[in-house]
């Protein structure tokens, strides 16, 4: 075949632009996802222009949350513990279960809107959503593993690998980077769309005793588990008194100050109808031992909040209206979103019939 | 054949502009920091059991620490303070006592630095490198550096396996375990190029107050014991020579 003059600085144009694209690798470039803050809501405290939210570093994260592998025996995803249908809390359970038979100290927490907290812990103790997954990893309680064995693990993976470069360029795996990876898939599971939020949008309307439950909770909760996130995240002494096997001191054992014993992260209200057991340790089974926690069993003692220095007078019919209200607060949206969802499963979110304890 | 060749290195052409040199800092000269780790004046030598400056007789098996935030005095007071550095002193990595760096070409008289990690690296989330906390001196629980490790056994403790566990750390207000350390070089006119400095683990236990091993064999969060530790800690460094 003779090659024209034409041909030439045809052929010229493409390797030119392959070249181009090559060099540039742009081509190759993970593609962004924009983080939506919903209507009126505070802006989120997450510095996302450290890690910026990207399809293949959301799909990492997801496959990270739900792998095994993160943990010693293989038994214990972050998803074990952290369960869709309990809008991410262990559904029922008032500690969670660890490695080799061993319960949690705590109350595995509901995660979502966590791009708007500073402080992770019911204790506050970890101060970046990055560095959260590494202390259950290393808990041996929980999963049990090291950083370094985990790190090896999926170094070792070829999948792995491919993930790691779609979601960072290279084939980098450390630390940091499991940590931004299921930074960007918890950072996604923002919880907005319960009746509540209808209300305030305007698409929907309270019926009588949400109405009546909604001023109650004005008067008597909003100061502590302030709107929209329905926590101030401050951290308070509610009159729990000290459990013998735990002996946990909440936030002191971060600040080492003495004024700040017993006392706990304000959770936040959302999905509150799902995340059953309530309280750090998951004391309370129900709302209404909550209920009954606030205006009759409290113990105030020198560091009890101000707040509640004369406990908290609820009577039986306000808390049936705060009950109607709170139920408001449950965004079934989110419990069934299949983009959360543990690989696998579709869009099956229901909890098991049968619960054990 | 020519035109093909000709027609390649067009073709191939864009691919070298992308590649543009990296530009070069003015021009610096390097520097070594050689630590010596002692125990009184003796080299330390890890699994040996020895007696520190108490009397109690002890074996160490671990001994790290940070050093990071590097400052360079000129005899005129003239600082330099070098770019964000963390490096990992680690008795057990021979490699790790020698840093190296590239400093601008002044004549030192006093070198500056900070044993640990500065606040801000606290609370930056996932670190990479030296600062990774898979290398262990990282606090999941509690967010922040453990500054400093110093582990070993004593035959007279009743702890398991007879362990005595120094993990130093905290950086918030008040409880905050990085330490601040000035050296001044003996006076010469020539250029250093190496500073050997001696950390003397004796000054663990006996500096600004007295650590009793029996009595305090663990250390493992922020707070009082670690605070004395960090201000003994604090005087184990002294210049043994330069080069």
């Amino acid at each position: 075949m003779k090659i024209t003059k034409h041909n030439w600085i045809l052929l010229l144009i493409v390797f030119t632009g392959i070249s181009w694209i090559v060099a540039d690798n742009r081509y190759f470039k993970p593609k962004p996802v924009a983080f939506k803050v919903p209507k009126g809501w505070p802006q989120p405290v997450y510095d996302f222009s450290k890690n910026p939210l990207t399809e293949e570093g959301i799909a990492l994260g997801k496959k990270l949350f739900y792998d095994g592998r993160l943990s010693k025996d293989g038994n214990f995803s972050c998803g074990s513990c952290h369960q869709q249908f309990g809008a991410f809390n262990t559904y029922d359970h008032s500690l969670s279960h660890g490695y080799n038979n061993s319960l949690t100290t705590r109350n595995a927490p509901g995660l979502f809107n966590q791009a708007w907290q500073k402080e992770f812990m019911w204790d506050g103790g970890i101060n970046h959503l990055d560095l959260q997954p590494l202390a259950p990893i290393t808990a041996e309680n929980e999963m049990a593993e090291t950083i370094t064995n985990v790190i090896a693990k999926l170094k070792a993976d070829k999948e792995y690998r491919k993930l790691f470069k779609a979601a960072f360029g290279d084939e980098t795996i450390n630390t940091q980077r499991l940590g931004k990876a299921i930074s960007q898939f918890v950072l996604q599971l923002v919880s907005s769309n319960s009746k509540y939020d209808r209300v305030k949008r305007g698409e929907a309307s309270f019926i009588l005793p949400e109405k009546l439950g909604y001023e109650i909770f004005q008067q008597k909760c909003v100061s502590c588990h302030t709107e929209p996130m329905f926590t101030d995240y401050s951290y308070r002494n509610t009159g729990l008194t000290l459990d013998p096997a735990l002996k946990d001191q909440g936030r002191m054992r971060i600040t080492n100050n003495p004024k700040d014993s017993l006392k706990f992260k304000v959770p936040s209200l959302r999905n509150v109808a799902v995340t059953f057991p309530f309280g750090h340790d998951g004391r309370f089974f129900s709302l209404m031992n909550v209920f009954e926690h606030y205006r009759k069993n409290m113990v105030v003692s020198s560091t009890t909040d101000s707040l509640l220095a004369r406990k908290l007078a609820l009577s039986n019919y306000e808390i049936g209206q705060l009950t109607a209200f709170l139920f408001t607060l449950t965004d079934s949206s989110f419990l069934k979103d299949p983009r959360f969802a543990p690989p696998g499963t579709g869009t099956n979110t229901n909890p098991p019939a049968d619960i054990h304890q | 054949m020519k035109k093909l060749c000709y027609f390649l290195y067009i073709a191939l052409l864009p691919l070298t502009a992308f590649q543009l040199p990296e530009r070069q800092q003015p021009p610096e000269r390097n520097l070594r920091l050689v630590f010596h780790h002692q125990l009184g004046k003796e080299l330390l030598e890890t699994g040996k059991t020895v007696r520190n400056i108490l009397g109690d007789s002890i074996s160490i098996e671990k001994f790290k620490y940070y050093i990071s935030n590097i400052i360079l005095t000129n005899a005129a007071g003239k600082q330099v303070k070098l770019p964000a550095q963390y490096f990992l002193v680690d008795e057990n990595e021979p490699a790790s006592k020698i840093i190296s760096l590239s400093i601008p070409d002044i004549l030192i008289s006093r070198i500056g630095f900070l044993l640990g990690v500065d606040s801000t690296r606290n609370v930056s989330g996932v670190q990479t490198g030296a600062l990774d906390p898979m290398k262990g001196m990282f606090w999941t629980w509690n967010s922040g550096y453990i500054m400093a490790k110093l582990e070993g056994t004593a035959e007279a403790l009743l702890t398991p396996g007879h362990r005595f566990t120094y993990h130093v750390g905290g950086f918030r207000m008040g409880m905050n375990t990085a330490r601040y350390i000035e050296l001044s070089l003996p006076p010469t006119n020539g250029s250093v190029q190496e500073i050997h400095i001696t950390a003397d683990i004796n000054q663990w236990f006996k500096s600004a107050s007295e650590i009793n091993i029996a009595q305090t064999p663990v250390c493992h969060s922020p707070g009082g014991l670690a605070m004395k530790l960090a201000d003994n800690y604090q005087t184990m460094f002294a210049i043994h020579s330069i080069r």
